[in-house]
Order: C-alpha cells, then sequence, then structure tokens
C-alpha cells in the first residue's frame, strides 16, 4: 500500500452525553477506495465533518501529507486538496450548472478575486469546467439553474461541484442516496473511472452495501465513534463482530455476495 | 439582455443624462443629482446586498466618513476636489475595514444589528465631537473649488450645471464599475456565498475574507456618494451617518429590485421622486413613505425591475399564464 | 466615594429603562424571530399615551401608567396581526424594513396628534423628591425605577419559567412546527407575545415620562439603538443578557457623562467592540 494521505490521532467528538468519535486512530492511504460503513448514529457522518472540517476538533490531532490540520479552516483544507459532498444536496441553488461547478475552479486556481475581468473571457477556466461537467454527464445542463434540476442531477451535481476542487482526497458521503438504478450505476461508474485515473483518492460513506462491497478496495466499519472493524471487503465480510451489530435487515444486504 | 442592446440602451441613458442641465430647469438637475448620488450609493450597496446576501444598516456610516473625509481634506489640505473625493473615498474605505472586520463573522439579523450599532456609534460620534465636526450643525463652508490637473489644466464645477457633469461623471464610473464586478469572477463568488456560504467553504472560497472584501467594497462607494455630497451641499451633517439614512440603500434596492444592476438606479430615482412629490402635497412624508413602504414589502416584493421583466416574461410566454 | 455612588444610582436607573426596552425587544426577537425596529416606537408611545391621560384626563401617575401602555398594546395588536404576520416567512431585509415603515408611520402619527415639538411633563407630588444618600441628594423617582427594573425580570422570569404559557412559548420558539403539531396556536401564540412584548416597551416610556423631562417624536430612536446594543453585548434572544448587558451600558455611560462628556456613547461602543471581539455571540448568547 501506498503512502498514508491523512492520518488521525485520538480523534473524539462528543455530543453532550452521546460519543460519536472515541479515539479514532485511522489512515487514509493514497490510492485506496474506502468505504465507511455503520449503523445510523454510528459516527459516519461525525468523522467526515471532523475531518473536513465542518465540526471543531474537540480532542485529537489530525495530519495531511504530514502536516497537521487539526484547527484549519475549511477553505485551506480545500486548497490543501481535502474536499467533500454533502448526504442532502447543497448546492448553490439559483446559480446554473456550469457556474456551480466553476466556482471551486476559480477558488483553485487564485483567479476568483479578479473584480474586474469579465467571466467570459475567462477561457482556460470555462474549458475547465467543462470538463468536469462531462465527468459527470451534465454538459447538456450547462445553463440550467441548479433548482430546475431533477433530483438524480443534483446529486451529480453534488458531487460535480467537489471534484472541481480537484481534491487529492474527497471525502463523499452517501453519493447515491434517493437516486434512481440507472443513475446509480452511472455515477459508479464515473467514481471508478475517476479512482483508476488516480489523482483523487475517495472515501466514500454508504448505505448501500452493494455499492460498498463492489467498489471499495478497504472497508472500514464503525460502530458508536469507534472502529468495529477495518480491512479488505472479505474481512469484514468474515468479521464475527460486524455481523452481531448488523443483526437484522442490514445482514441479508451486507452478506448477500457469499450467496451469490 | 444581449449585450448589444444593453450598450445600446446604457448609451441611450447617458446622452439623455448628458442633456438634462441643457433642457430642463435649475431644480429638476439639482434633483438629478441628487438621484445619482442616491444611485452610486445604493448600487455599490446592491454589491452587498443583492450580490452577496449581507443586510447592513450602518453604511450611512461610510457615506457620513466620505463626507467629513473630504470636507477636513478640504479645509485643512487642499481644495482640488479630485483629492477631496479621493480623501473621503480613503476615509471610507479606512472605516469600512474597521467596522467590517468586527462584523463579517456574523450574518444575517446578526450582521444587520452590528451594523446598524456601529454606524450609530459613527454618529454619536460626530454628533458629540463638537469642537472637530461642528457637531449637530455639521462641517460647512466646503468649497467646490476647480478640477486641476498639476495646474496643467483647470476645470471649474462652481455652478450646479459644471458640477452636475462632475457628478455624472463619477455616476457612469460606478455604475461601469459595479457592472464589471458582477460579471467578473469575483461576482460569481459572491454570489455563490450568497446562495451558500458553506458550500463556498468548500468550494475553497475564504468566505469571510470575501465579505470584508465587498463589504469595504460598498463602503468605498458609499464614501464616493458621500463626498459629492459633500460638494454639493457644502456641508457635512451628521444626519448622514445615522440609521434613517443607512436604510435608504436598502429601501432602494429593495423599491427597484435587488437581482439587477439596474433595480436600485430605478428606486434611487422613484425614492427621489416620490419624496418631492409626497413633499410638495402634505408635510407628513414620513407618513405616507411609510405607507407606500407597506404597500410595497406587502404586495410587490420583486421590485419595480422584477416586477416588469416578470410582466414582460409573461407578456412574451402567453402559453405559461 | 460618594460622588461615584451617585454615578452608579444614575447609571443604573438608566439602565433600568433600557431594559425595559430592551426585554421586549428581545422577548420578540427570542420567540418571533423578528428584530423590530419599531419597538423604540412603542417606548415613544406608551410616553405620549401615559403623558396624554396624565394631563389631559387629570388622572394620576398610576392611572396613567396603566392605561397608557395598554392603548399601544392595540398599536402592537394590529402592526403584528394584520402586517408582520405575513413575513415571517420571506427575506429578512422585508421584515426590517416592514418595522422601519412603522417607524415612520409613528413617529409622524405622534407629531401630528401632539405637535413637533417638545412637551414638558407636569411634575410628580409623590415620589417627586429626593433623599439623602451619603449626604446629597437623590431623585426618589430614580430609586422607584431602580426597584422596577428587577421586578420586571423577576416577571418574566417566573412567567417563562414557572407558567404552563411559558413552557409554551419556549416550545414555539425552539421549533414552530413541532409546536404547533402538538396543537398550540402559534399564530395566536405569536400575537400575544408580540403584544406583551409591546407592553414592556411602552412601560418603559410610560415610567419615563417623569424621568426624561420632555417629550419629543424621536424619543424612541435613541433609546432603541442603546436597547439593540444592550441586546448585542448580552447575546440576542437572552433576556438574562439583556438584563446584565442594561446594566453594564447604564453604568457606563454614566461614567462617560461624568468624566468624558462628550464622548459617552463612545465608550460603549468601545465596550461593545471588544465584547464582540472576545465573545462574538455575546455574553450569554448561544455559540452559533
Amino acid at each position: 500500500m501506498g503512502e498514508p494521505l491523512l492520518t488521525t490521532e485520538k480523534l473524539s467528538n462528543h455530543f453532550g452525553m452521546v460519543c460519536t468519535a472515541r479515539d479514532l486512530d485511522l489512515s487514509f492511504e493514497q490510492g485506496v477506495l474506502t468505504s465507511i460503513i455503520g449503523p445510523n448514529g454510528a459516527g459516519k457522518s461525525t468523522l467526515i465533518n471532523l475531518l473536513t472540517g465542518h465540526l471543531p476538533v474537540q480532542a485529537g490531532k489530525i495530519r495531511f501529507q504530514g502536516r497537521e490540520i487539526t484547527r484549519l479552516p475549511i477553505h485551506k483544507r480545500v486548497r490543501l486538496g481535502i474536499c467533500r459532498s454533502f448526504q442532502v444536496v447543497n448546492v448553490f441553488p439559483e446559480l446554473t450548472v456550469a457556474q456551480n461547478v466553476m466556482i471551486p475552479v476559480l477558488a483553485r486556481t487564485g483567479r476568483a478575486w479578479n473584480p474586474i475581468r469579465s467571466l467570459s473571457r475567462e477561457t482556460a477556466v470555462t474549458r475547465e469546467t467543462e470538463v468536469f461537467l462531462e465527468k459527470v454527464g451534465l454538459q447538456g445542463e450547462r445553463d440550467t439553474p441548479a433548482t430546475a434540476l431533477s433530483h438524480g442531477d443534483l446529486r451529480l451535481l453534488e458531487v460535480g461541484v467537489a471534484l472541481a476542487a480537484a481534491p487529492t482526497l474527497l471525502f463523499l458521503d452517501e453519493p447515491t442516496a434517493g437516486m434512481n438504478p440507472v443513475e446509480r450505476v452511472r455515477l459508479l461508474d464515473n467514481i471508478r473511472e475517476l479512482a483508476c485515473e488516480g489523482r483523487t483518492t475517495f472515501v466514500v460513506v454508504e448505505h448501500d452495501m452493494d455499492v460498498v462491497f463492489s467498489l471499495s478496495g478497504r472497508i472500514i466499519v464503525l460502530h458508536r465513534g469507534e472502529v468495529l472493524c477495518d480491512g479488505t471487503p472479505a474481512q469484514v465480510r468474515a468479521d464475527a463482530k460486524v455481523r452481531e451489530v448488523y443483526l437484522g435487515d442490514d445482514v441479508s444486504d451486507l452478506f448477500r455476495y457469499e450467496e451469490e | 439582455m444581449k449585450a448589444e442592446a444593453r450598450n445600446a440602451a446604457a448609451a441611450v441613458v447617458l446622452l439623455a443624462l448628458c442633456a438634462v442641465p441643457f433642457l430642463a430647469g435649475k431644480f429638476t438637475v439639482y434633483l438629478a443629482m441628487r438621484i445619482m448620488l442616491l444611485g452610486i450609493f445604493a448600487v455599490g450597496y446592491n454589491l452587498l446586498l443583492g450580490q452577496t446576501g449581507l443586510l447592513s444598516f450602518g453604511h450611512g456610516a461610510f457615506y457620513a466618513a466620505g463626507a467629513y473625509g473630504l470636507g477636513f481634506f478640504g479645509l485643512h489640505v487642499s481644495g482640488n476636489p479630485l483629492f477631496g473625493v479621493a480623501a473621503g473615498v480613503a476615509a471610507a474605505i479606512l472605516l469600512a475595514i474597521l467596522v467590517g472586520y468586527l462584523c463579517v463573522r456574523h450574518t444575517e439579523i446578526y450582521f444587520a444589528m452590528l451594523t446598524l450599532a456601529f454606524g450609530m456609534m459613527v454618529f454619536s460620534l460626530i454628533w458629540n465631537a463638537r469642537e472637530i465636526t461642528g457637531g449637530d450643525d455639521g462641517l460647512i463652508g466646503i468649497m467646490r473649488s476647480p478640477v486641476s490637473f498639476f495646474g496643467l489644466l483647470e476645470i471649474p464645477i462652481g455652478t450646479d450645471r459644471q458640477f452636475y457633469f462632475f457628478i455624472l461623471f463619477f455616476f457612469a464610473l460606478s455604475v461601469w464599475a459595479v457592472h464589471r464586478i458582477r460579471q467578473s469572477p469575483f461576482g460569481l463568488a459572491l454570489a455563490g456565498i450568497r446562495e451558500n456560504a458553506r458550500r463556498s467553504e468548500f468550494a475553497g472560497v475564504p468566505v469571510r475574507r470575501y465579505r470584508l472584501a465587498v463589504f469595504v467594497l460598498s463602503g468605498a462607494f458609499a464614501g464616493l456618494a458621500g463626498s459629492l455630497e459633500a460638494l454639493l451641499e457644502s456641508n457635512a451633517r451628521p444626519f448622514m451617518a445615522h440609521w434613517t439614512h443607512s436604510a435608504e440603500p436598502v429601501l432602494v434596492s429593495l423599491l427597484g429590485g435587488l437581482s439587477s444592476l439596474t433595480g436600485p438606479l430605478v428606486g434611487s430615482a422613484i425614492f427621489i421622486a416620490m419624496r418631492e412629490i409626497i413633499q410638495r402635497f402634505t408635510e407628513n412624508w414620513m407618513l405616507w413613505f411609510g405607507i407606500v413602504l407597506l404597500v410595497i414589502i406587502l404586495g410587490f416584493r420583486g421590485g419595480v425591475v422584477g416586477t416588469l421583466s416578470a410582466f414582460f416574461r409573461k407578456a412574451a410566454a402567453p402559453g405559461e399564464g | 466615594m460618594q460622588s461615584y455612588v451617585h454615578v452608579i444610582l444614575a447609571g443604573l436607573s438608566n439602565g433600568m429603562f433600557i431594559w425595559l426596552v430592551a426585554s421586549g425587544l428581545t422577548l420578540i426577537f427570542g420567540v418571533l424571530g423578528v428584530l423590530n425596529f419599531a419597538h423604540g416606537s412603542f417606548y415613544m408611545l406608551g410616553a405620549y399615551g401615559s403623558f396624554t391621560v396624565l394631563k389631559y384626563l387629570g388622572a394620576g401617575f398610576w392611572t396613567g401608567l396603566l392605561l397608557g401602555p395598554l392603548a399601544v398594546c392595540a398599536a402592537g395588536f394590529v402592526v403584528e396581526r394584520f402586517f408582520l404576520r405575513h413575513v415571517y416567512r420571506i427575506a429578512l431585509p422585508y421584515q426590517l424594513l416592514l418595522t422601519f415603515a412603522f417607524v415612520l408611520i409613528f413617529d409622524n402619527l405622534v407629531k401630528i396628534v401632539w405637535g413637533g415639538g417638545a412637551l414638558s411633563p407636569p411634575s410628580l407630588s409623590f415620589l417627586g423628591g429626593s433623599i439623602p444618600i451619603l449626604g446629597r441628594n437623590f431623585p426618589v423617582y430614580n430609586l422607584f425605577i431602580i426597584a422596577v427594573g428587577p421586578a420586571v425580570a423577576l416577571l418574566l422570569w417566573a412567567l417563562l419559567e414557572k407558567t404552563w404559557y411559558g413552557r409554551i412559548i419556549r416550545a414555539s420558539s425552539s421549533d414552530r412546527e413541532m409546536a404547533a403539531s402538538l396543537g398550540v396556536r402559534v399564530p395566536a401564540l405569536f400575537t400575544g407575545v408580540f403584544v406583551f412584548g409591546t407592553w414592556l416597551g411602552a412601560l418603559g416610556g410610560g415610567l419615563a415620562v417623569p424621568y426624561v423631562g420632555l417629550l419629543t417624536p424621536g424619543m424612541g430612536e435613541a433609546i432603541i439603538i442603546e436597547a439593540f446594543i444592550v441586546a448585542v453585548i448580552g447575546g440576542l434572544g437572552s433576556l438574562k443578557g439583556a438584563f446584565v448587558g442594561a446594566l453594564v451600558i447604564g453604568v457606563m455611560s454614566a461614567f462617560g457623562t461624568r468624566f468624558f462628556p462628550s464622548f459617552d456613547m463612545f465608550l460603549t461602543f468601545i465596550l461593545m467592540g471588544g465584547v464582540l471581539l472576545w465573545r462574538p455571540q455575546g455574553l450569554f448568547g448561544a455559540a452559533r
């Protein structure tokens, strides 16, 4: 396995009495598509929120490429190469699809401060925006306001905005939630392709076990803020503790692959 | 609107504005100047409200900083109005940096309230520091010396007609600048902050710094309008910093429409005209103006420009009813 | 020493007026989420109302204090029921400008009804005069005001914390939909809270009649700014913060007036700036 991109050291978080992250020591390697799973309330979203700066870290440390980023504000983490998408669609509603994707491109290339030059003359930015639109398959909706998109297209845009920040490490929080099967396959193919390109390392939070087991090189199972199991899909499937936690409906989901 | 049509419309309006002092009476020329001053104030302010989604109730303070900045500069340093305007704008920028730094970490109602409080701080400072500012009498005796380019060329602005073109120059410059800003990458980043500040951060935009930048920028336009008013009226008054004056650009932007460049300009014209008309019929213009305001808020929230363009959109596409 | 005590007492009585206005403002903001610019106008109307009852109806001080603010409550009812109610869900600038429109309307109405000049109320027979404190005279009325402030604070606390209505109000302010689904008639409740907040502001105005000496149509504007500052310092929506903030501002500006007469407001603002740098959410505000 490659170099660890991001490591955490005794990362902890509490909401009142509820512990959503307990002394987490994790590391994410470059090029390994990792999935984070766990029952509701396991601390998946909290972990992403902590790593990307959405939530202030209460205790512990985060390092990215050897540099400590525990207290770094969000936009600086994004500049370093950590970005995310959101579970609930969280784009710029009144802006067009192209404008949505253009904002991270502008910010990354340092062109967003220019108050006089017309946007239409930023050809390099426009071209790059096109590339990202193609990657998520939205070039046809270029000039549609985000509010007018279908739910599936909005999800694609959500991922597109995150991709346009050209992150080294990208967290996708339930990217396929609420998508129909066709859209889902399209998005997953995209993600797989992008992961193969190797510029971006993906970390995905998912509920859908089909997605998780088909996509990941590594799976982290969280439960009540702690790592229950961490390994390859085969290791996770074989783990007794995971079976225990996933009693009930989810078991069939999780172990369907064995039966097939 | 297509770019050519827009440019043509802008050229026509500019020509019409150039013709005003030759065709209209003294009072109309004066009103046109007031409209342009309020227009500069509002169009700059709308970068903050319409473009970035931040509601400030303290921009009167920067307007006053412009006026008093020009006044002090004229009284103590140099009478050249160009330098005076530059001094006024600089004063407004400095004050905006100071106030903005404390305010931009807040948004929405908290931001509105803080800017209001700081605006009133400036008001009470001006009001109380009588020895320096003249207190409630204001700073009087501001002169309109000729515009001088290092003694090589002198342009007098003493008469109202001459001064009209001085204001028109800055008005056109401001509208052009704000137009460019709205079309620029910076403008798009601001719109992104308005639409979704959190996502902007995750797009790599340092949101607070952008907010501060646009706050200072809009403060600079307020300072420009203030310094020009000081030249027009030959004085600077503490009322300029009062919160009721800070409410004017808000009002004018809503009146005309927040989402366009022309909205605040149309709103300024309507506001000044309406005030004149109401004042002609009654002493109680505040009462009537309040009532008009209620009607607008409860009935025409798109503003005049928004309501009209919605109307024309509907007219153009009758099938959608 | 003796002069310090007097400055502090003067500051406390000043602070209590700010508190009365700020309490209504804070209550309305906390529950309805609306920043009411017209709150200063209710203060002014309360003063003019009490003054009118006092002077033209020949009634006593207490009657004036009872009837004046009650009449203002009617104005508060109209504002909330017929106007404000329609703008809770629309963009902030419209809400603020709506209340601003009422500032213009009320200020102008006062000018029409009572004239634009200053009015001086008749002097009080009881609660008038002074008593010596540490060898110097201090007005009895100011001591009375210093007692009224905490009484109102206690009343509010008891109302919100100890009664059934208070629990409903707190529930509705934290989650409108939830309260509505539990059968609370939220619109009626909001009207009630707004009218009560109006009454608090108007009560401040009624009490100010013998205190300020002169009534002017602009009297609401100065105090609403101070109330805003108090709310910012104390933390928006926090009644405890408003109370502490009002006392601090009152005493501070009394010292300012005494020792730096031309910069008394400035001290207040320096305090506000300092608090904001140190605790952006205000002294008792919840972290946002």
